[in-house]
């Protein structure tokens, strides 16, 4: 039903191909629809205020006519002011709906209270590298192999100052703390390799702190674990 | 470069030595003016000044030579950031880290903060009908507070020690095991010092204007500016004492290992909530005086009274209320749980509300009236459309979700350019041009104001439009190069073009500044047919004003008198004024601190104790002197 409604904005913006936009998994495109959804909302206000800011400057503006013109002394109107309180206060409530839906189906949460299955991944973060360890053990550094559909868990920790995981097509971001673990879903991820960074500044490498997050299939993911 | 100095080897980057090259320079130049022109007297004059109208000048200066510098950074940022790959002079890794901390955190504190306490200072008293700010030393104190703060940050430059944490200092990263330079302490003394001079001086205007209101000015009937002067006050007195909080740990935590915010016992999150308690109602106080400036210029321009004046005042107290229940919308990514987004999340949306009611009523403040397109109503109208966009953006970042994939990009980058540059810059500079008359004497050619505006507004767009999109391209904020792939080159390529062409709008600004002394051509009180009380007074306002002391007999009726073509009713019963003296202890005071905390960053404690010790001495002779007892006698 969602997918159905972001169709003709995605078809709209495929030809940008904007990077968040262009989802790869489910996660990501909860929140694409949310960009969306409320960009429209919020287009309306902008549009509702630049035509009445034109009007108004272009209508009342000095003229040779209107030099000597003393304006009526208007000092309010209640009906207009309660028209501009409820008026936001409804698209809000439009807005609030969904953004409550999703808050409550993706935000990060503890180690501890997480209840999901899936397939779990252990990402350590340091100061400039990150390390992924899976179910049996094996590790690699700086680049995440992960397999397609299903629930991925993540279950993130630093080991020295906070960093945060990201990677645009999958999903949004979640921090890498020294104090606590955090677990973050990523629901159903198409196949294909995308970039993945650390969006929170941490130091001398940020910029640099880079990998790689390759989607596959369940059958080489299984060959991947067993891998040397 | 390297070099050998009293036996130490001293490694200099050429950037800062390019900036000790061109500080020397300059400095001599000015020096050699100063001396040629005969101004030392001047300068005294100023440093033992506590007059409001002078210390909002010195204000004024310093925040405009600080937006130079801030500015000089900022396009740095974008030099190293027009081509992908690119490696611009420095400003590769630590050097660009340290660039976006210093351009940061001097436009926020070091410029914004004095370019809106400068005109607070100087127009509020004039705009309430007081004779000075209730406690005029106090005045002086907060200034060079605010002076040696900013100059105790910049210096790190100097030495090559520059802060790299952002302008945020999160912990860990800004605790010592992590920055062990002097850096970090820099940028905690700069702030901490510069930030109890705010504090004091939001205490001086509330009392101001809660007590020194000419009669009849009962608060229903102040000009907007004045009540968000008051408003903003209120939240500098708690966001800036919670900073204070904030600072003083970290400190403990660097120079004494105290581990508020690391280690078993500490945890770093406490840093982000105390930083962003202040830091959300902080983009308020730089937002709320550019809305009072906006709502007196647009009122004034338009010939008319503001639109639903009381709900404009109520909107400003919500803002001010909700500003300090959203600072977790800052912290989504952190993991405090849905309940607690989902709470942020609402709470900004919110806040929405009472900024739309001012929106539609500066509309239509101007519907019916003869809108007049001085260059202060220029910046003004500019600031409308401008500030929508960056508003709703605010409240798309405020899904939290979806916030998931803006947070830390050029995405958020974009939002609070658009937000702050459109309020706070364009208000500063339509209060500048508004009340520069009011302040120097003369009025500023339209013509060149006209440049400045357009080329900056085009600017302006030109370079934080495109980072929308760089931001959902996944360019996070704080790197300093990027790949090109998905049109990042011509984007930032843009945003590069759109930053330089600001720079050139200001030095229309200077030129206009420049043209309008040489040409020198005197404006009387009135020159915009203003409608509240400054435009009663000289220009530029005289030490001892509103003598007779004018009768307030409703909103704006300086205008609604002079539009009858009668005076203003005067009387000769006033309250007490605040006396103006001559003192060179604010500024002592706010050396003594200065070389306290140079004293705690380098452990040189001796040179700490010392100071304290000084500082104790001026307070104790200061407390012993009460000028006002020569004028009204000792009290019973
Ligand atoms: C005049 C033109 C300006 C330009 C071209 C500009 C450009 C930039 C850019 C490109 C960044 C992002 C750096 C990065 O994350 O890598 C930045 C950061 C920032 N700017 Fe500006 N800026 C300007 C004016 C201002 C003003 C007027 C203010 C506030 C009063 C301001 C406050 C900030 C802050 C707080 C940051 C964040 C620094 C940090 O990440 O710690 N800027 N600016
Ligand atoms: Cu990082
Ligand atoms: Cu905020």
């Amino acid at each position: 039903m969602k997918r159905l409604l972001v169709m003709p904005f995605l078809l709209l913006l495929t030809g940008c191909n904007i990077k968040v936009l262009d989802s790869r998994s489910d996660t990501a495109n909860d929140q694409a629809f949310l960009i969306i959804y409320s960009f429209s909302l919020m287009l309306i206000v902008v549009l509702v205020v630049s035509i009445l800011f034109i009007r108004f400057v272009f209508k009342y503006r000095y003229t040779e006519e209107r030099k000597d013109n003393i304006p009526p002394d208007v000092k309010g109107n209640k009906w207009l002011e309660t028209a501009w309180v409820i008026g936001p206060l409804l698209l809000l409530a439009i807005l609030a709906v969904p953004t409550i839906m999703m808050t409550y189906d993706q935000s990060p949460v503890l180690s501890t209270e997480s209840e999901q299955e899936g397939t779990s991944v252990q990402v350590t973060a340091e100061q400039f590298n990150w390390t992924f360890e899976h179910a049996n053990g094996k590790t690699e550094q700086n680049r995440l192999v992960i397999p397609e559909g299903g629930t991925i868990l993540l279950h993130l920790k630093s080991e020295d100052v906070i960093h945060s995981f990201w990677v645009p097509r999958l999903g949004g971001k979640v921090d890498v703390m020294p104090d606590r673990e955090l677990v973050y879903e990523i629901k159903n991820p198409q196949i294909g390799t995308y970039e993945g960074k650390c969006a929170e500044y941490c130091g001398l490498g940020h910029t640099n702190m880079k990998f790689e997050a390759e989607v596959v299939s369940a059958d080489e993911y299984a060959s991947y674990l067993n891998e040397k | 470069m390297k070099f050998t100095l009293f036996g130490v080897n001293i490694m200099l980057p050429s950037d800062v030595l390019a900036a000790w090259v061109f500080t020397l320079l300059l400095g001599a130049v000015v020096v050699f003016l100063v001396l040629k022109k005969k101004r030392l007297g001047l300068i005294w004059e100023y440093m033992v000044t506590t007059n409001h109208r002078k210390i909002g000048i010195l204000y004024i200066l310093f925040g405009i030579i600080y937006f130079f510098r801030a500015g000089l950074d900022a396009l740095f940022i974008r030099t190293q950031l027009a081509f992908p790959n690119n490696d611009f002079w420095v400003f590769q890794g630590e050097k660009y880290n340290e660039v976006f901390t210093t351009h940061g955190t001097m436009m926020i504190f070091f410029v914004a903060m004095p370019l809106l306490l400068g005109l607070m200072n100087t127009v509020v008293p004039l705009q309430i009908g007081a004779r000075d700010l209730a406690f005029p030393f106090l005045n002086a104190v907060g200034f060079w507070l605010f002076f040696f703060g900013s100059i105790f940050f910049n210096i790190s430059f100097f030495l090559n020690m520059t802060p790299e944490i952002g302008w945020t200092g999160y912990a860990p990263l800004s605790t010592e095991q992590f920055t062990p330079g002097a850096g970090s302490d820099f940028y905690i003394f700069g702030l901490q010092i510069s930030g109890l001079g705010t504090i004091f001086t939001a205490l001086n205007l509330i009392v101001t204007i809660v007590r020194h209101r000419a009669p009849g000015m009962k608060m229903t009937r102040m000009p907007l500016f004045a009540w968000t002067s008051l408003i903003t006050s209120f939240l500098i007195l708690i966001a800036f004492t919670v900073l204070a909080i904030a600072l003083y740990l970290l400190m403990f935590d660097r120079l004494f290992g105290a581990g508020f915010f690391s280690g078993t016992e500490g945890n770093p999150i406490y840093w982000q909530h105390l930083f962003w308690i202040f830091g959300h109602p902080e983009v308020y106080i730089l937002a709320l005086p550019a809305f009072g400036i906006f709502s007196d210029v647009i009122s004034t321009f338009s010939r008319k009274r503001v639109f639903g004046y009381p709900i404009m005042v109520l909107s400003v107290a919500l803002i001010g209320f909700l500003g300090f229940m959203v600072w977790a919308h800052h912290m989504f990514t952190v993991g405090l749980g849905p309940m607690a987004n989902t709470f942020f999340a609402i709470t900004t949306m919110l806040i929405a509300v009472p900024t739309g009611i001012k929106v539609f009523n500066w509309l239509f403040t101007m519907r019916l009236g003869v809108i007049r397109f001085t260059t202060p109503m220029l910046f003004s109208l500019g600031f409308i459309p401008s500030f929508v966009m960056g508003g709703v953006t605010g409240v798309m970042l405020s899904v939290s979700a979806a916030d998931f994939q803006f947070h830390d990009t050029h995405f958020v980058v974009a939002h609070f350019h658009y937000v702050i540059i459109a309020s706070t810059i364009l208000g500063i500079f339509a209060g500048l041009y508004y009340w520069y008359p009011k302040i120097t004497g003369y009025v500023l050619d339209e013509k060149l104001g006209r440049w400045h505006f357009w080329t900056f507004l085009i600017g302006f767009h030109l370079t934080f439009f495109p980072m929308h999109i760089t931001g959902l391209e996944g360019m996070p904020r704080r790197v300093y190069t990027y790949d090109d792939s998905g049109g990042l080159a011509e984007l930032n390529f843009m945003s590069t073009i759109g930053a330089f062409l600001m720079g050139v709008s200001m030095l229309f600004a200077i030129w206009n500044v420049y043209k309008t002394y040489k040409e020198g051509r005197k404006v009387g009180n009135d020159p915009w047919d203003g409608r509240t009380l400054e435009w009663s007074v000289a220009s530029p306002a005289p030490e001892h004003t509103f003598d007779p002391m004018p009768v307030v007999e409703g909103i704006d009726s300086f205008w609604f008198a002079k539009s009858a073509g009668k005076k203003m009713p005067v009387t000769d019963q006033v309250r007490a004024t605040p006396l103006e003296v001559q003192s060179i202890l604010p500024f002592l005071i706010g050396s003594t601190l200065f070389f306290l905390s140079l004293g705690l960053t380098f452990s040189w404690y001796w040179l700490s104790i010392l100071s304290a010790f000084i500082l104790f001495t001026l307070l104790v002779v200061r407390s012993l002197k009460d000028e006002r007892e020569d004028h009204y006698g000792r009290r019973k």
